[in-house]
């Protein structure tokens, strides 16, 4: 599996990272990549709105007591899961060209990162991956830099490098 | 597998090796301010707490990275992972948890001696009587906790109760959820 | 003799930090007087008074010393009216001195004195309420001093 590019959005669906890892894709304008970030955070939301009313009370139930089960898990064997929270709304788009995954964290922050086609079943588990560790440098490098504003662009030139690192 | 291992590794590999300087930095910080406002101490309090409250915004994000801690379903769960997995990664340390409120929204969180923020420290004695009334030292633990759970869309009041340094019995922080903010809940959890 | 002590310490700018008097709790004497309180020092009044002023008389010896040897610990550098006078300086050029009324040198045990001192004192420096040259009236400081005297003299 290729990764083509990375995009980070913050809770309000506003982009602030886009990095092409490889080339492969057409590149897009600034503004471009705005539309779809944001188009995207809207289909996520609207996505998890359609499966809310598929899914029954009984599911929802379900997934309060799965959170809770993954945490003391976490608590008692002390194995860190993956921090993957986007549970019903949009998770990939898989087309002939490409396909897109989406990560969410409890505190909002959107990952997508669009890779080569794969009809592989294992892609899933690989980018939950990939998210998982990009997340870690998120929050080592982007968050622990002091000049950085919250749910600002994110400029930072350390963070870049890391992210090259990581799909090297 | 042991039960700590999560927090125990994280904390090794990362912190161990500066918490002295952690320690000794905190302390030129929080003297530092007392001069800065003319031992005004419930300003210092606050800006303790204001710089606890960024610290605790970005902080969040490392924990959840780093853990992979799913949306709590109570706040007493909540409480438990604060204390079991949140200060050990960060602080080595594990506070407990006493005094549930009937509405089970405030507890208090004991934590234990040696306190990592106070470990050289001593309140000036007679050159001030003030300061040990007013002043919190550790009063940024409390402005963390509000801005990581914030963050988490847990409104929260976070206060200390007790001190040690002050010569009472330990050292208690108060913690109280306000609301659970559901407006910012992000879409597609459940 | 009473085995008596008197502690100090000296700030950078000749300044006193901290001052203590004792006697010795190993040594003693045969006959004791009548308001004996061990621990106590049995200076009498008129030395007692004497005491800062001799400590501080002998700071000269402790600078001149402090270019000639690489030691912190100065050992025996005066002797006043049967006084022994013993040295240390730190690091950070803060003196310790101990002014005693014993016919022994008991350079020996001042000297572990003295460094366990030097211990104690980097941690109070470590508070972050405590600048260099402050007085030191933490009374845990006091308490472990105490202590250490019981233990080593």
């Amino acid at each position: 599996m290729k990764v083509y590019s990375i995009l980070i959005l913050n809770k309000a669906g506003g982009l602030i990272y886009q990095n092409e890892i490889s080339s492969g894709l057409n590149k897009l304008s600034a503004n471009d990549y705005l539309v779809l970030a944001g188009t995207l955070h809207g289909v996520h939301a609207i996505g998890s709105k359609l499966s809310q009313s598929i899914s029954t009370t009984n599911n929802l139930k379900n997934t309060e007591e799965l959170n809770s089960i993954q945490n003391s898990n976490i608590l008692s064997f002390g194995k860190a899961l993956n921090p993957n929270n986007n549970k019903s709304g949009l998770q990939s788009i898989e087309t002939d060209f490409f396909n897109l995954y989406n990560f969410q964290t409890v505190s909002g922050l959107k990952f997508i990162i669009i890779t080569s086609p794969n009809d592989n079943f294992e892609n899933f588990e690989t980018s939950n991956e990939i998210f998982r560790k990009l997340y870690i440098l998120y929050s080592d490098y982007v968050m622990k830099d002091p000049f950085y504003s919250l749910d600002m662009p994110i400029k930072s030139i350390l963070f870049d490098k890391n992210v090259k690192e990581l799909f090297r | 597998m042991s039960k700590k291992n999560t927090g125990d590794d994280i904390w090794k590999n990362n912190v161990e090796k500066i918490v002295k300087l952690f320690t000794l930095t905190y302390g030129s910080v929080v003297s530092q301010l007392c001069r800065d406002f003319q031992n005004n101490y419930y300003e210092v309090n606050q800006q303790l707490d204001k710089m606890g409250y960024n610290i605790g915004l970005r902080l969040i994000e490392e924990f959840l990275a780093k853990t992979g801690i799913k949306r709590c379903q109570s706040f007493k769960e909540t409480a438990d992972i604060i204390t079991k997995l949140g200060f050990k990664i960060f602080l080595n340390i594990q506070p407990t948890i006493e005094n549930w409120s009937n509405d089970g929204k405030s507890c208090s969180l004991i934590i234990p001696e040696p306190n990592p923020l106070t470990e050289f420290v001593e309140l000036p004695i007679t050159s001030d009587s003030k300061i040990g009334k007013e002043l919190w030292y550790s009063q940024i633990l409390c402005g963390v906790l509000r801005g990581a759970l914030q963050m988490v869309q847990l409104d929260c009041d976070v206060n200390f109760i007790k001190d040690v340094l002050r010569g009472d019995d330990r050292t208690e922080m108060r913690l109280k959820l306000n609301k659970i903010l559901k407006d910012e809940v992000p879409a597609g959890e459940d | 003799m009473s085995n008596s002590y008197y502690f100090t310490i000296i700030g950078t700018k000749d300044n006193p930090l901290y001052e203590l008097e004792f006697s010795s709790f190993k040594n003693i004497p045969t006959t004791l007087p009548s308001n004996y309180i061990p621990g106590k020092s049995q200076f009498s009044q008129s030395t007692k008074e004497l005491l800062p002023f001799i400590a501080n008389s002998s700071l000269d010896i402790i600078e001149d010393l402090q270019f000639s040897t690489n030691l912190l610990n100065l050992g025996k550098i005066d002797q006043f009216y049967g006084l022994n006078i013993n040295g240390y300086i730190t690091q950070g050029s803060i003196k310790f001195i101990i002014c005693y009324d014993s016919t022994k040198d008991e350079s020996n045990s001042i000297k572990q004195f003295f460094q366990e001192i030097n211990e104690l004192y980097s941690k109070v420096l470590l508070n972050p309420f405590y600048n260099v040259n402050d007085a030191i009236i933490s009374p845990d400081f006091d308490l472990k001093v105490k202590q250490l005297a019981r233990k080593y003299l």
